[in-house]
C-alpha cells in the first residue's frame, strides 16, 4: 500500500475559477481519509487531481515519496471507485472485475484466482455470472470496488460511491466498506457531503469549505472540538444551535438570558470582555434544566430521545434551535421549557475561529 | 502446464465463454453465406425449377438462424448444442453433392451454344465455402463437447469437495 503526501495543492480551471486553495495532506499506510464538504467545496476536484484526472496547477504530489504530480493517471497505480458505477452492463460480472487485468493483458489464469479471491472477500461469488442489470444497486458498488481491488492499487480513490444508494443500503455498504478497509488495510481517500458516512469511516477527516481545508483530525476531534463555526454547524445532526451572547463579567449574556460561567470558561474569555462572541451548543448536549427557556414549535420522539424544536426566549422571539432531550417527550406547540446547557463551544465573532479553553487546547 | 493451472483453467471455463466454439460457428455462417451469394451467380434459375430455388433459399436461412442460436448456446456453454451443429456440418457437406455438384455437371443452351450451368472456378468456391463452413461446425460441436465433459467433471468434484 502507500503513503501520500500532497503539498500545497491547488486548483484553478482555465476560467481562472479556483477551485482548491492550498491543499496539505498526508496520508499514512494503511488510512482512511475521508474528505467532506457541501457541494461545490473542491472535495471532487482534489481526488481527481489525485487520481491523475485532473492537472494540478500548483503544489506537489508524492505517492510512496515519489513525485507522480504530473504522472499521467495510468501510471499512478491508483484505482478510483464512481458514485455511478460505471460497469459494462454487457459484460458478466466476473468479465467486468477482469477487465482492467484483461487490458493489461495478464496470465488469464492470474487473472481467475485475483478475480475469485475478490469476489470472496466481497462476498459476490454467487453473481459472478450475472450482468449488472441483475444485481441490487449495493452490490454494484461492490462490483465497482471489486474491480479495483483486483489490480491491487496504492491507493483507492472513492467519489460519492454510496450517493446512488437508498438509506438502508447506504448503512449496509458503508459498513462494507469499512470491513474491507480493515480487511485489505488498504490506503483510501473517500470524498462525501455525507457528514454521517465522514463521522463513521473515517480514520481521520478533511472537511472543506469554498476550496479551503477548514479542518483536519479525527472524527472525533472534529466533532468535540470544532475549528471553527462552519465545522461546527457542518459536522454533528442536528446540527449546532448558535447564540450570538456578550461577554459581561462571570456572565454569558444574550437577549433572553443570562448563563454563568465556569471559571475555565472564564479564563479562556477573558480578552473578550464586554465583546460579542458566538455561542454554540449540540442539541445533544441539553437538557431540562434552568440556562434559558425555549417556546417549542414542535417535536420529535425518535424513540430514547426527543427532538425538541423551538425559539430561545419564552415570547419565543429569540434564536431558533433545537434541543435533543432524553426520553419520551410530549411537548406540543407553544410549551414553553427550560434547557440546560451541558457542553458549550464558543467562536469569535470576526474571525469564526474557536477559543479555545485549556483543557481542550 | 502445471497441475494446478490446469485446474485453475477449468474452473475458469465456469466464468468465462467458450469463445472459440462461438466464433467457429460464426465462421460457418459467413461462410455461408458467401456460397450462399456466389450459387445464384451462376444460371441456375433457369436451369432448376423455382420452388427448388425457394426451398434452397428458406434452407439457407434456416442455416443462418440455427447456427446463430447455436453460436450463442455454445458461447455460454449450454449443453445441447453439440447434436444440432454436428447436423448442421453433416448438412453443409450433404448440399455440396445437391446443388453445386449437379449444377456443375448440367449445362444449358444459351443463344444456340450449350454452356455449363457453372464453371468449374464457382464451383470450386462453393465447394470450398460449404466444405469450411461443415468443418468450422463440426469442429465448433467437438470442441464444445470437449469443454462442456472438462466443465462438467470439474463441476462435480467441486460438488464432492463442498460435500
Amino acid at each position: 500500500m502507500a503513503e501520500l503526501s500532497l503539498q500545497h495543492l491547488e486548483k484553478v480551471y482555465d476560467n481562472n475559477v479556483q477551485a482548491v486553495y492550498d491543499f496539505n495532506l498526508d496520508v499514512k499506510d494503511g488510512e482512511l481519509i475521508v474528505l467532506v464538504g457541501p457541494s461545490g467545496c473542491g472535495k471532487s476536484t482534489t481526488l481527481r487531481m489525485v487520481a491523475g484526472l485532473e492537472d494540478i496547477t500548483r503544489g506537489k504530489m508524492l505517492l510512496n515519496g515519489k513525485d507522480v504530480t504530473n504522472a499521467p493517471a495510468k501510471d499512478r497505480d491508483i484505482a478510483m471507485v464512481f458514485q455511478n458505477y460505471a460497469l459494462y452492463g454487457h459484460m458478466t460480472i466476473y468479465e467486468n472485475m477482469a477487465f482492467s487485468l484483461t487490458l493489461r493483458k495478464e496470465d488469464p489464469n492470474v487473472i481467475h484466482k485475483k478475480v475469485l479471491a475478490a469476489a470472496e472477500v466481497l462476498g459476490l461469488t454467487e453473481q459472478l455470472n450475472k450482468k449488472p442489470s441483475q444485481l441490487s444497486g449495493g452490490q454494484r458498488q461492490r462490483v465497482a470496488m471489486g474491480r479495483s481491488i483486483v489490480r491491487n492499487p496504492q491507493l483507492f480513490l472513492f467519489d460519492e460511491p454510496l450517493s446512488n444508494l437508498d438509506a438502508k443500503l447506504r448503512s449496509a455498504t458503508r459498513r462494507e466498506i469499512l470491513l474491507l478497509h480493515k480487511r485489505l488495510n488498504a490506503t483510501m481517500l473517500y470524498v462525501t457531503h455525507d457528514q454521517t458516512e465522514a463521522l463513521t469511516l473515517a480514520d481521520r477527516i478533511v472537511c472543506m469549505s469554498m476550496g479551503h481545508v477548514q479542518q483536519i483530525g479525527t472524527p472525533l476531534e472534529l466533532y468535540d472540538s470544532p475549528a471553527n463555526l462552519f465545522v461546527a454547524s457542518f459536522i454533528g445532526l442536528p446540527p449546532m444551535n448558535f447564540v450570538d451572547v456578550k461577554v459581561e463579567g462571570a456572565n454569558l449574556v444574550a437577549k433572553h438570558f443570562a448563563i454563568p460561567m465556569s471559571p475555565a470558561e472564564k479564563n479562556a474569555l477573558a480578552s473578550y470582555q464586554g465583546k460579542e462572541i458566538v455561542l454554540g451548543f449540540r442539541p445533544e448536549n441539553t437538557s431540562v434544566g434552568n440556562h434559558f427557556q425555549m417556546k417549542v414549535l414542535s417535536n420529535e420522539n425518535l424513540g430514547m430521545n426527543t427532538l425538541v424544536h423551538g425559539h430561545i426566549g419564552a415570547d419565543g422571539k429569540g434564536e431558533r434551535i433545537t434541543c435533543k432531550l432524553n426520553g419520551w417527550c410530549n411537548y406540543k406547540a407553544d410549551d414553553v421549557v427550560s434547557i440546560s446547557l451541558t457542553r458549550k463551544h464558543f467562536f469569535d465573532k470576526e474571525t469564526t475561529n474557536a477559543i479555545r479553553m485549556e483543557e481542550e487546547a | 502446464m502445471t497441475r494446478e493451472d490446469l485446474a485453475v483453467s477449468r474452473d475458469r471455463m465456469r466464468y468465462t465463454k467458450d469463445k472459440l466454439s462461438a466464433n467457429l460457428v460464426l465462421a460457418a455462417i459467413v461462410l455461408d453465406a458467401l456460397y450462399f451469394v456466389s450459387i445464384y451467380q451462376s444460371d441456375v434459375s433457369t436451369w432448376y425449377y423455382n420452388w427448388v430455388i425457394g426451398a434452397s433459399i428458406i434452407l439457407n436461412l434456416l442455416f443462418l438462424l440455427t447456427a446463430f442460436l447455436a453460436s450463442e448456446g455454445v458461447k455460454s456453454r449450454k449443453s445441447g448444442f453439440t447434436i444440432p451443429l454436428l447436423v448442421l456440418g453433416i448438412l453443409q457437406i450433404v448440399r455440396i453433392f445437391y446443388l453445386p455438384t449437379r449444377a456443375h455437371a448440367a449445362t444449358v443452351v444459351l443463344t444456340g451454344t450449350e454452356i455449363p450451368v457453372m464453371d468449374n472456378g464457382q464451383y470450386l468456391y462453393t465447394v470450398i465455402c460449404l466444405a469450411l463452413s461443415a468443418v468450422c461446425c463440426i469442429a465448433a460441436a467437438v470442441n464444445s463437447f470437449l469443454n462442456g465433459r472438462k466443465l462438467a467433471e470439474h463441476m462435480k468434484s467441486l460438488e464432492k469437495q463442498s460435500a
